[in-house]
């Protein structure tokens, strides 16, 4: 069995969450006034797998917040979703999350 | 016996997949369109035009040695996904009858691709008018062309949404 850590490790855990490379990483696609409402429920369905509902919601997110997080994630797999939106057109970057 | 009906879509969804129910003239335009589009792709990689179709992936400011890999990886490959996409839409304009969802889904990013591009160019900004075309604009065929683009692209993801009619309905 793992030894339980003492207080002061979890303490330095803590603190070493600041720099930890695996921290997930969120993908945003941002309001643009070209993609067509319908298109980006599309996208959003067809490259996530997403249901018809949750789909639209992200699509109405983007659209009246100005963007929304449409998935996260480890960076490599952030990156290949970003590709993926940027294949169908869609304004879409990433950012490690806060 | 097919039924009169008052409206017939320009892209429907039958059993066997998807019917372009467009004329030869349009089939063209759209035909030559991409084949536009595919020499811009294969143009200058900084042409003003293309702005929106490489985006950048890492927006932050700290992140910008991210973002310049990511161009230098993932950008041929953003090219050559758009190039065989259009290869395949350009074959699938050419047969008279319906084509496969594969076909149709590259149908849809190759007219969003080529609408990035108009967009880009008539600087189409939030709540665009698409009715709102000054006749005098010099750009005023790419404003046709733009709308006759979203026409389309709207009703084919209307159609890939819909599930395969069954025979006789």
């Amino acid at each position: 069995m793992a030894p339980t850590p003492s207080p002061v490790e979890v303490g330095e855990i803590a603190i070493d969450d600041e720099t930890v490379p695996d921290r997930p990483w969120i993908v945003l696609v941002w309001n643009d006034p070209i993609n067509l409402m319908s298109y980006v429920t599309f996208v959003f369905q067809k490259v996530f797998g997403y249901s018809l509902e949750k789909a639209t919601s992200l699509m109405l997110d983007v659209h009246e917040k100005g963007r929304a997080v449409v998935s996260s994630g480890a960076r490599e797999k952030a990156e290949i979703d970003v590709f993926r939106l940027h294949e169908h057109g869609l304004w879409a970057t990433m950012q490690q999350d806060d | 016996m097919a039924r009169k009906r008052a409206f017939i879509p320009p892209i429907e969804r039958v059993r066997d997949g998807y019917l372009f129910n467009i004329g030869d003239d349009e089939r063209q335009l759209v035909a030559r369109l991409l084949t536009e589009l595919s020499q811009l792709l294969m143009g200058e990689a900084d042409d003003p035009r293309l702005i929106r179709m490489f985006p950048p992936a890492y927006h932050l400011a700290d992140d910008a040695d991210a973002d310049a890999e990511y161009q230098r990886l993932m950008r041929e490959d953003l090219v050559a996904s758009r190039l065989s996409g259009i290869t395949a839409v350009n074959a699938a304009l050419q047969q008279p009858g319906p084509v496969d969802e594969e076909a149709m889904v590259a149908f849809v990013q190759a007219i969003n691709g080529l609408r990035l591009v108009l967009g880009t160019m008539l600087d189409v900004v939030e709540d665009h008018d698409p009715d709102d075309i000054d006749e005098d604009d010099p750009l005023v065929g790419e404003h046709h062309l733009y709308n006759f683009l979203s026409w389309l692209l709207d009703w084919a993801v209307r159609a890939l949404a819909e599930p395969a009619t069954e025979p006789g309905t």
